[in-house]
């Protein structure tokens, strides 16, 4: 099992969007797999028609085990399940202060999903709190979009600078560019200059509007328009991730 | 680990539409979607004698492939491609696979039959929230046949399937269902298989040419004897049908049997029936049999090709094409002829009254039929021990040259002796009945092969005569007897040795117990 985080201190860049798209296409190309909700805004759990059970809270998220068993879904994707959020997430962080060793209480919680998934997804809420350092641990790759923009830029170079003031293991950090549109000017730099700084994906997500009518279709944009440039370059993206990963190759599909 | 959610399988009673059952779901607020639908159609085989549900063995086809599925499970075990659309098949039609070496463990010999055919509408649902999120799926699948299509599905079957999550709406629709009287528990796979059957009006092992008859040893003699008789005449009709479609030999093979069981057991029972009567039906039965000889003949030569050409050298297989050629060649007239005779009225009026005759159950006279009203265990105990005398005696009057006539003729004691006992059977104890038949059969077999090769011998002398321009086909059929001549001298060989194990201690034994402990 790999776990796969999608994170950013930023909001609103493509984290979820790329969680739903990823998780879906290793659904059908290395199966079975899971996606986490971790945003108590629940974005990726509306895109996938999901709502938790009135008695799952992050209260039970915490304690795992059959708690998390209990309240995994099955999305209608074949070998793609969902953890859903709840809204009392939004207290995680608080709750999770309270534990014995915090960041690694999601790991030790993921860890018992190992014989089930293959890949697990985490979808991450914008900000950098001690549930972030949870998802940090848990994760053996953590993909970061980042928008070709010199704020962007900038609030990942706190991430860096955050993990190295906590001698935490920045190898795991695996930046590629969101939402690209290749007719400005500062896009394009911007790519130009990061284009062969290590650890950058190359793949990047172009902007795409089929993207913001997921909202509409509430399935993965991979599983409708296949063909849309944004589907072509997740199912990329996904092919390079995997090969992080030191995945043996599989063929394409989807 | 996570636990995978329960299917719920369930049926429909064929009275209901399927629209009561989505009407119910609909009811709960979820809503129901088709996905998808598909037709399929399935045909059932097997040998007339249900050999391939004896070893618990479905067959089906489906398009051009052949499958084999376990009658308990409903899993498939194999399958093999067969295009071959005939009603019928035997199991060397198919390729060389495991399907066919497992038909060929249940008959080599017989036809696997269409029993029917099946199709089937399958549909695929799906059941949403109100988000339009699938929260469980829901298939069906109509079952009708194909030969009664205006009749409609006969069944429906259903499997609800909740995904993972989603169990306590599920059961929601699951209550809302439990409510519909039309709704049954699911039929396991052989249940299923044996409604389909039934459906196609079909016994499920409804024949065998065995005797099966549970007699009361107390009845009058006459009573058992027209149940016998009554049976011997079932099988009779019951293999007509196959006779006439050729399907296979042995229809013509129980036919007969059933004859010569009728006429030997009629011989053997003396004053059981009044002879003034009988004597037109003998004489029909022996008619009968003898307007069947030739075509059976024909046919155990076509069943003993195989073992013809093993019997020759590589080289001299071909050449004896011609000869198996002439032989389906004559079959065929012989065949029709037969056919003919079979729909005949004369044919038919002749059996109509033989059966009016059996289902009589008044006693006949006295006079004429002095033994009608004995017991059936006292008849049976005296004409076993008669036959079985006779039997001995003749077989140890043999002399060491053990002739062909004396061997023949002992032959013969022997199946009279082996029909009184199957006859009886059930009124003795299956155990010993069983070894008495055992210790019979060896001296049976032994006789039985030697006559056979002495028949197929004066056969093959008698075509060589015929064609003896053809050397090759002369040197085949001279290496056929060459084998054969070896094998009978093998069998008379064996004679003595065969004949003095069953006229034993040990056996006479077995007779003596079987003839006095019923007595008390
Ligand atoms: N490649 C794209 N092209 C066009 N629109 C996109 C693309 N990716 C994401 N969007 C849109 O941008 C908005 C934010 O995207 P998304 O929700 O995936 O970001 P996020 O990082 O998860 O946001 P948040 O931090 O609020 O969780 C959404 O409306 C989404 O439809
Ligand atoms: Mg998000």
């Amino acid at each position: 099992m790999k776990t796969i985080a999608l994170y950013s201190i930023k909001g609103g860049v493509g984290k979820t969007a790329a969680a739903v798209n990823l998780s879906y296409l290793s659904s059908l190309l290395s199966p079975p797999a899971l996606i986490c909700d971790l945003d108590p805004q629940g974005a990726s759990s509306y895109y996938f028609r999901i709502t938790a059970s009135k008695k799952f809270n992050s209260d039970k998220f915490l304690k795992g085990n059959k708690k998390i068993y209990r309240n995994i879904k099955a999305t209608d994707y074949p070998n793609l399940d969902m953890l859903p959020s709840d809204f009392s997430y939004r207290n995680l962080d608080i709750e999770l202060a309270e534990e014995k060793k915090p960041q690694k209480k999601l790991k030790k919680n993921l860890e018992e999903l190992s014989d089930d998934y293959r890949f697990i997804f985490l979808d991450c809420p914008p900000n950098l709190t001690l549930l972030s350092e949870s998802v940090f641990a848990a994760s053996d790759l953590i993909l970061v979009p980042l928008i070709p923009t010199t704020l962007s830029m900038r609030t990942f170079t706190q991430l860096k600078e955050f993990f190295e003031s906590n001698k935490l293991d920045s190898s795991k950090i695996r930046p590629f560019f969101s939402m690209v549109e290749k007719q400005k000017k500062l896009h394009r730099d911007i790519l130009e200059e990061f284009s062969n700084t290590p650890g950058f994906l190359s793949q990047t997500i172009p902007y795409n509007s089929e993207v913001e009518k997921m909202g509409i279709y509430r399935s993965p944009l991979n599983a409708v328009l296949p063909n849309s440039p944004a589907s072509k370059a997740y199912r990329s993206l996904w092919d390079e991730v995997k090969a992080q990963l030191e995945l043996p190759g599989e063929n394409h599909a989807g | 680990m996570l636990a995978n959610p329960k299917t719920l399988s369930f049926r429909l009673n064929h009275t209901v539409s399927l629209e009561a059952l989505t009407e119910r779901i609909v009811l709960t607020g979820f809503k129901l979607e088709v996905v998808s639908s598909s037709t399929e159609r399935r045909e059932f085989y097997d040998t007339f004698e249900w050999q391939a549900f004896g070893k618990r063995l479905v067959i089906v086809k489906k398009q051009k492939t052949l499958f084999l599925i376990d009658l308990n499970t409903g899993q498939q075990i194999t399958s093999v491609p067969f295009s071959n659309n005939s009603a019928s098949f035997f199991f060397d039609a198919l390729p060389r696979s495991a399907v066919r070496e497992k038909l060929s463990t249940c008959s080599n010999i017989r036809a696997f039959s269409r029993l029917c055919t099946l199709d089937t509408i399958s549909c695929f649902y799906r059941i949403l929230d109100d988000n339009r999120k699938t929260i469980a799926t829901l298939t069906s699948e109509s079952l009708c046949l194909s030969e009664k299509k205006s009749q409609g599905a006969f069944l429906h079957l259903f499997a609800l399937s909740p995904l993972r999550g989603y169990e306590e709406e599920t059961a929601l629709i699951t209550e809302a269902l439990s409510t519909l009287d039309e709704v049954a528990t699911v039929l396991d796979f052989r249940a299923q298989f044996l409604l389909i059957m039934r459906k196609a009006e079909h016994r499920v092992q409804g024949y065998s040419a065995k005797i099966m008859l549970t007699l009361n040893p107390d009845a009058p003699i006459h009573e058992s004897a027209r149940q016998l008789l009554q049976f011997t005449c079932s099988v009779m009709q019951l293999n007509e049908g196959g006779i006439k479609k050729d399907i296979d030999s042995e229809f013509l093979h129980d036919y007969r049997v059933a004859i010569r069981r009728t006429r030997s057991v009629m011989k053997q029972l003396k004053g059981v029936f009044d002879s003034s009567e009988t004597t037109c039906f003998l004489n029909f039965f022996s008619e009968l049999g003898k307007r069947t000889n030739e075509l059976r003949d024909q046919d155990v030569y076509l069943l003993r090709k195989e073992s013809y050409f093993n019997y020759l050298p590589p080289f001299l297989q071909p050449s004896l094409n011609p000869f198996f050629r002439n032989i389906e060649a004559s079959r065929k007239p012989l065949h029709k002829q037969f056919c003919h005779y079979l729909s005949s009225n004369n044919y038919q009026s002749s059996l109509k009254e033989w059966e009016v005759f059996i289902k009589q159950e008044a006693l006949p006279e006295v006079e004429q039929a002095p033994n009608a009203s004995r017991s059936t265990k006292e008849v049976a105990v005296e004409s076993i021990k008669k036959s079985w005398k006779k039997v001995i005696l003749h077989g140890r009057q043999i002399s060491k040259a053990t002739t062909d006539e004396e061997l023949h003729a002992l032959r013969i004691d022997c199946k009279k002796l082996r029909y009184l006992l199957e006859f009886f059977s059930s009124i003795f104890p299956s155990e010993t009945i069983t070894l008495v038949i055992q210790q019979l059969k060896e001296l049976q077999d032994n006789l039985g092969d030697f006559v056979d090769f002495a028949v197929q011998l004066r056969f093959l002398h008698e075509q060589l005569a015929t064609m003896a321009e053809e050397k090759l086909l002369a040197a085949s059929m001279g290496g056929l007897m060459t084998t054969l001549f070896q094998k009978q001298e093998a069998a008379r060989l064996k004679f003595h040795k065969t004949f003095s194990s069953f006229d034993h201690e040990e056996t006479s034994q077995l007779f003596h117990d079987l003839l006095t402990d019923t007595q008390t």
